[in-house]
């Protein structure tokens, strides 16, 4: 189930040697947790159908040029007997200035280990080398894998090659690639494409591959799918189902399932943002009154399909919140509170750059959170937005 | 002889009409709000920007802005001014088929540190409005990216990104800085970021496989 000390060791040292040589910044990360529960009807080859209730954390850290993911998944089948599944992987991503224009190198490593019913335990270890052509649209890849992979037994050696390709067209991806394997006397191909798609709350993977010169590892075609139902900002519907094959390295076993299952959410855990600073002091040429001058409101610009744009100011202390921008000729507006510090106004704001700026209880002009901030040229400061 | 005349008069006829109509223009009645001593000199940028065949609206909306925030009519006058040469700078590298929506994010980007270059390479790589490639730029510069990086980002993604994409990945940039990174880093990460789709640890999760 957990990876040999030495293993352990070897990835944790590689983490860490990676993280400096591309210069990963763990200030600007940001952390998501998930938890999935569902239940499955699977039928493992060789096996008869079975029934389980799995329960999935996952949590992802991740920053430009970094992510790293480690998910478990506890599995319990209606024998009563148990499965345990653990995975930790990370992808690294060379800086823009390392390689030349358009090619990014990235380091992949993975870890993890299964146990099943106190008897069938696995565990592997792999790094994965990329090099990913991008262009505007569309990519490619090449890489290699190495590693070890041990099945309650001395480990055996991991040696994968594999070229990819890619293409993203609106809000879907199509990405194709092609893999040759070899786990100790094992042997096979793999050659198979993907697509994802996003379209409002739904989300949908499929996959379709097929297995070729295997020796050890089985022959087929596979397809798998999922779709993702959200259903607020923390929680999720999840439906999925298909056949995989046996996965050599990792240690799972071909089979075919159907889930269905709810995700939850944790809130965006990430350090406080810095982004807004304390308020310039008040200038002669920017204010005509007094007010709540050190009240920092913060607005968000919401375009709704009937081409107006609702306005919503977020001022949780404030009496009264006025806006005024090249969409009202500079006329102030008074917000109407909506609900629990929110103030709002829907305007008919027409697509392009626009300026704005809000006012606090009868206070000074400011430029609101959630705008970028520039000085204004009357010796104050205006927010810019830009409306789609 | 007469055809020689028509021709001649032709062009001078077309100046006085269209000096006519300049002319007979009424004053803004929005700029009434500023005070008698600035108003005929914001009029008369109005004015020369109209004739120009610049977008004016942006110049009233700069004269408004200031008179809501009480400045003096120097500033006004000085503000005004300014913007009505850098929609003008904007026209010359954005073309004369830009919009007046084009030329205001234009010159918000000339404002910001862009180089009529870089606005003239924009046009060239996108067909389609260039108004929110020329804002996430101004952004970009505004939030503290130096403007080459953030001219080498949006000409890298002008070609094909759509504008959801675009502030997409503004949004992107946004939240690294907040979130501590340096304003040129986050840009390049993002940028990139936004066009690696595939890397080698997405394939490892498959939600709901048992």
């Amino acid at each position: 189930m957990r990876p040999a000390p030495a293993a352990r060791h070897v990835w944790t040292a590689s983490l860490a040697a990676a993280t400096s040589v591309f210069g990963v910044r763990t200030s600007a990360a940001q952390t998501t947790a998930t938890v999935d529960i569902g239940v499955s009807t699977v039928r493992y080859d060789g096996f008869l159908p079975s029934a389980a209730g799995s329960l999935t954390p996952a949590l992802t850290w991740e920053r430009p040029g970094a992510v790293v993911t480690a998910r478990g998944t506890y599995l319990r089948f209606e024998s009563g007997r148990r499965s345990l599944q653990g995975l930790m992987a990370a992808s690294l991503f060379t800086p823009p200035s390392l390689l030349p224009h358009r090619w990014r190198g990235e380091l992949s490593l993975s870890t993890g280990g299964s146990n099943y019913a106190d008897f069938a335990s696995f565990w592997h270890a792999t790094g994965e080398a990329r090099l990913h052509y991008v262009g505007a649209g569309r990519g490619a890849w090449i890489g290699g894998t190495g590693g070890r992979t041990s099945y309650g037994s001395a480990p055996r050696p991991v040696a994968v090659a594999g070229v990819g390709v890619w293409a993203r067209r609106a809000q879907v991806t199509l990405a194709a690639s092609a893999t040759r394997s070899f786990v100790g006397d094992t042997a096979y191909s793999d050659v198979g494409a993907t697509i994802h798609a996003s379209r409002g709350r739904f989300e949908v993977d499929g996959s379709l591959a097929a297995r070729l010169s295997s020796h050890g590892a089985g022959h087929g075609v596979y397809g798998e799918a999922s779709t993702t139902f959200t259903l607020g900002e923390r929680t999720a519907l999840l439906i999925s189902g298909g056949r995989y094959p046996t996965d050599p390295v990792s240690g799972s076993v071909a089979g075919r399932y159907l889930s269905a299952g709810l995700r939850l959410r944790t809130p965006l855990l990430r350090p406080r943002p810095i982004r807004d600073p304390p308020l310039p002091s008040r200038s002669p040429a920017n204010g005509d009154g007094g007010g709540s001058a050190d009240v920092t409101a913060r607005l968000e610009v919401k375009p709704a399909p009937d081409g107006t744009v609702r306005l919503v100011v977020y001022a949780p202390a404030a009496a009264t919140v006025e806006l005024a921008g090249d969409f009202t000729d500079w006329q102030p507006v008074a917000l109407q509170p909506t609900s629990e510090g929110a103030w709002e106004s829907v305007q008919h704001i027409p697509v392009g750059v626009h300026r704005v700026n809000v006012r606090i209880d009868g206070g000074r002009w400011t430029a609101p959170a959630g705008t970028t901030r520039t000085t204004d040229e009357f010796g104050g400061e205006v927010g810019i937005v830009a409306v789609p | 002889m007469r055809p020689t005349c028509t021709r001649a008069a032709l062009p001078l006829l077309v100046a006085m009409v269209v000096a006519g109509r300049a002319t007979a223009q009424q004053p803004d009645s929005r700029l009434e709000r500023l005070d008698a001593a600035t108003r005929p000199t914001v009029v008369a940028l109005v004015d020369s920007a109209r004739t120009a065949m610049l977008p004016t609206e942006p110049l009233v909306q700069r004269a408004l802005e200031g008179a809501t925030k009480r400045a003096s009519g120097d500033a006004i006058v000085a503000a005004v001014r300014r913007l009505a040469a850098d929609l003008g700078h904007a026209r010359d590298a954005l073309g004369s088929t830009a919009s007046p929506a084009e030329l205001t994010a234009g010159a918000a980007a000339l404002r910001a540190g862009a180089s009529q270059a870089t606005l003239a390479q924009l046009r060239h790589a996108r067909r389609e409005p260039l108004t929110v490639p020329l804002a996430v730029l101004a952004d970009l510069v505004a939030s503290g990216v130096p403007v080459d990086s953030a001219a080498a980002a949006v000409l890298g993604l002008a070609a094909r990104a759509r504008d959801a994409d675009l502030v997409e990945f503004r949004r992107a940039v946004e939240r690294d800085i907040a979130l501590g990174a340096p304003p040129a880093a986050a840009t390049a990460a993002a940028a990139t970021a936004a066009e690696v789709w595939v890397n080698a640890g997405a394939r490892q999760q498959r939600p709901g496989r048992p």
